[in-house]
């Protein structure tokens, strides 16, 4: 049973007076608890998909669906993780993860469980009180996580989380995050323009192409993952020695090569 | 609040339907206007008029006159108070603010008395200007000097100040010194704020002339208001308020146009 | 600035100079004897009247039970203003319908200078508190709806989509995330508008009261005593100072706690 389809989507946009299409023919669907990334260049419309899910965007053709229902709105059942965090910088960690549960209508006892229990899963333990400023990035993108997650959302959107982190703290949340998905798997939808990051998080990719954005290629990586035994290998730099891991990414590189190559003529 | 795929707004922000939109507005608080007056009687005609009323009296006053002239005469009484009294004050306000943001020695010597005049708001020099110039013309203007004299010299101060350094600096290495140092660097430099102090010493000099002529006057639009309040006449009491309303509104406007004929180098 | 900025002690010595000539000035000007003491006093004449005033009853009351009587006044009006300003400047910038309608209709009676209320003021209230209320809450609105309105809707995109993403309805969009963003801009706003009402208050005194330190100085006109109507403008910019001090101070606070 599908949870995220895209459905024929298309997105049209006009400006001064031309039609601009930013998105064609964009099919394809997210499985339950399936980790999909979406790489591609920028601008080829990517993040676009995403905020189509969620509900922040709508597309001008074809229809976006999540459990079957079409999407016309953002709620706490389509929880999103922004690449600019996003937290409210009046509001404690506490206060900013508990925001999405007040909505849910979940009561005070049940709300405390659940926090302190994100708390403790995300490694936020000690800065319930603290304010988003105080803490670094990548702290404040566990909070953001910890928001997410905490809703049980019926899917989880990313977008590049982890692009406004340094290189260090980077490959410390990837860690995480691969931890998460197995202990704790999700319907997932992470958008990112490192390949490596896709190769390494996720279960397929969709390689698109821009101008228009198109799905060029859509990549199975977790046969190969678990053929190989990646997850055998804790560390992130283990992994992408690898042959196997290599060859993977190697390949989706080329894919996005061959479109800029074909771009210059 | 997330519109529907493009931009849903896009129709509504073109200049003239917004003007259109207001003016539909409008007309619609008129109509509750007169419906809450005239025709449901919730409003009692001895607190607030009827627009019929209002209408009236617009036109006795522009016709006719009222309070000893008609309204043409009285809107040029004030104007020409403000713009006397808010001319002299800018000239002198916007030259003793360059100073002082010119010269550190300047600013040392003139800034305790500024500080110690600033905090006095400009309405509370009207019963001092009637002991001294007693109920005339001469006390308005006094009031108006007071009342545009601050904003120019701050807004002017902070021009000065807020120039970029490298401007300076370029103009030392072109040896630009005397009268063309002002004319040509500080004065275009700080116009911007400049103008921002000409634009509040304005809305302050009509505040402080209205009340003025509340207070005490022959004609002008304060005066009208204050005819108008001792004969317990509130139609002509709104047909004063929004005269003084729209003569500021277009005064202002006026100087926007000064200003933006004076910077034509300021992208807008 | 090309101009060096001047050591501190230089720079106090030539402040004290010109503090120094402007009461020379003053002080010669009133010994001169061109016209009465009552007309022009010396510095020392309105210090004097100044304490006079603050115990001895003129126009009815002391100096100070003058400045509690406006003070009071300035407390409704600016109250009524922020307790208007501040929620419907969340509803205009939440509720594009209400924006739509409130706007023209604020835009129009703006510019209508808030001393120019005071024909109705006097028509609807006499002389009793209403009269002056209405003027300082003129005065003051604006700045706070508008300071309210425009906080509200920069607030950065990324939070109004998180907030409709985390589920909120409107009210907790309104009142968790519009209104704390807004904080730095509404308190910039309550200092300009408390700024404003003050100033309206004196003008308002001016005509339409019985007592108050604008009354005080009008009283003292018609007495012809310079000195007082001084220490009434002096009483005047004291408190106008006092106030914009003290809602500097929480600006700053705020600044502090969100680590601005």
């Amino acid at each position: 049973m599908a949870i995220i389809r895209f459905d024929a989507v298309q997105r049209t946009f006009s400006q001064g007076g031309k039609d601009f299409v930013a998105l064609k023919d964009i099919d394809f669907e997210v499985q339950d608890r399936e980790f999909v990334a979406i790489v591609g260049p920028s601008g080829c419309g990517k993040t676009t998909c995403m905020r189509m899910a969620a509900g922040l965007e709508h597309p001008t053709g074809g229809h976006v669906y999540v459990d079957r229902d079409e999407v016309t709105k953002p709620g706490p059942d389509r929880a999103v993780v922004f690449q600019a965090f996003a937290l409210f910088p009046w509001k404690t960690v506490w206060d900013n993860i508990e925001f999405g549960l007040v909505s849910l209508g979940i009561d005070a006892a049940e709300r405390k469980r659940r926090i302190e229990q994100h708390i403790e899963l995300m490694g936020l333990g000690g800065y319930e009180q603290a304010y988003p400023h105080q803490l670094s990035g990548g702290m404040q993108q566990r909070v953001a996580i910890a928001r997410a997650y905490v809703l049980d959302p019926k899917v989880l959107l990313m977008d590049e989380p982890f692009g406004a982190l340094d290189a260090q703290t980077r490959v410390v949340m990837q860690e995480e995050l691969v931890r998460l998905a197995r202990t704790h798997p999700r319907t997932v939808l992470f958008i990112t323009h490192a390949v490596e990051e896709a190769v390494y998080l996720a279960d397929r990719i969709v390689v698109m192409s821009r101008r228009p954005g198109t799905i060029r290629e859509i990549v199975d990586v977790k046969s190969i993952r678990v053929a190989e035994g990646w997850d055998q290998h804790k560390r992130i730099e283990d992994v992408m020695d690898l042959p196997s891991f290599v060859h993977l990414r190697t390949h989706v590189w080329k894919l996005l090569r061959e479109q800029q190559a074909g771009e210059l003529h | 609040m997330v519109p529907r795929g493009a931009d849903a707004n896009a129709a509504t922000r073109h200049p003239l339907a917004r003007l259109a939109h207001a003016l539909a507005v409008l007309a619609g608080v008129i109509l509750l206007w007169h419906l809450l007056t005239a025709v449901f009687g919730v409003i009692s005609p001895a607190r607030f008029p009827t627009p019929a009323e209002v209408a009236a009296s617009l036109q006795q006053i522009v016709v006719e006159g009222y309070s000893n002239a008609r309204l043409h005469e009285h809107v040029l009484r004030s104007v020409l108070l403000v713009t006397m009294g808010f001319v002299v004050a800018s000239s002198f306000g916007v030259a003793l603010g360059l100073a002082m943001g010119a010269s550190r020695k300047v600013e040392a010597f003139v800034n305790p008395i500024f500080l110690l005049l600033r905090p006095i708001p400009p309405l509370a020099w009207i019963p001092l200007a009637i002991v001294w110039l007693g109920l005339g013309d001469a006390a308005k203007i006094m009031v108006i000097f007071v009342a545009a004299f601050v904003p120019s010299v701050i807004n002017s101060y902070t021009g000065v100040r807020q120039i970029d350094r490298p401007i300076f600096e370029a103009s030392a290495m072109l040896d630009v010194t005397g009268w063309r140092y002002w004319r040509e660097v500080l004065i275009p430099g700080a116009l911007p704020s400049i103008f921002t102090g000409l634009r509040l010493s304005l809305q302050a000099s009509w505040t402080t002339l209205v009340a003025a002529e509340l207070i005490g006057a022959v004609a002008g639009l304060g005066q009208i208001l204050n005819q108008a309040a001792q004969d317990i006449y509130p139609a002509m009491i709104v047909v004063g308020m929004v005269s003084v309303a729209l003569s500021g509104w277009l005064m202002t406007l006026g100087l926007a146009w000064i200003e933006h004929r004076a910077m034509p180098w300021r992208v807008r | 600035m090309l101009e060096p900025r001047l050591d501190p002690a230089r720079f106090l010595a030539l402040s004290a100079a010109g503090a120094a000539s402007f009461f020379l000035f003053w002080s010669a000007a009133a010994l001169a004897g061109l016209t009465s003491r009552e007309f022009l006093p010396a510095p020392w004449d309105v210090a004097a009247r100044f304490s006079q005033l603050a115990v001895e009853p003129f126009a009815g009351f002391t100096l100070f039970q003058h400045l509690l009587s406006s003070f009071q006044r300035f407390a409704f009006g600016f109250v009524l203003a922020v307790a208007i300003g501040i929620p419907l400047g969340l509803l205009m910038a939440w509720f594009r319908w209400i924006d739509r309608i409130v706007a023209p209709v604020f835009e129009a009676v703006r510019f209508i200078a808030p001393i120019a209320w005071v024909p109705f003021a006097a028509l609807w209230f006499g002389t009793g508190i209403g009269g002056p209320v209405l003027i300082i809450f003129m005065g003051a609105f604006p700045a706070v709806l508008i300071n309210t309105y425009r906080g509200a809707k920069n607030v950065e995109r990324k939070y109004i989509e998180a907030s409709q993403m985390l589920g909120a309805s409107s009210w907790r969009s309104m009142t968790e995330v519009l209104l704390p963003a807004a904080v730095p801009s509404i308190v910039a706003g309550l200092r300009i508008s408390a700024g404003l009402g003050w100033q309206s208050l004196v003008g308002a005194e001016l005509i339409v009261a019985s007592s108050g330190v604008g009354y005080l100085m009008v009283k003292g006109q018609a007495a012809v005593s310079t000195a007082t109507v001084m220490s009434g403008m002096i009483a005047i910019g004291v408190v106008g100072l006092l106030i914009d001090v003290a809602l500097r101070r929480v600006q700053q606070l705020i600044e502090t706690r969100r680590g601005l």
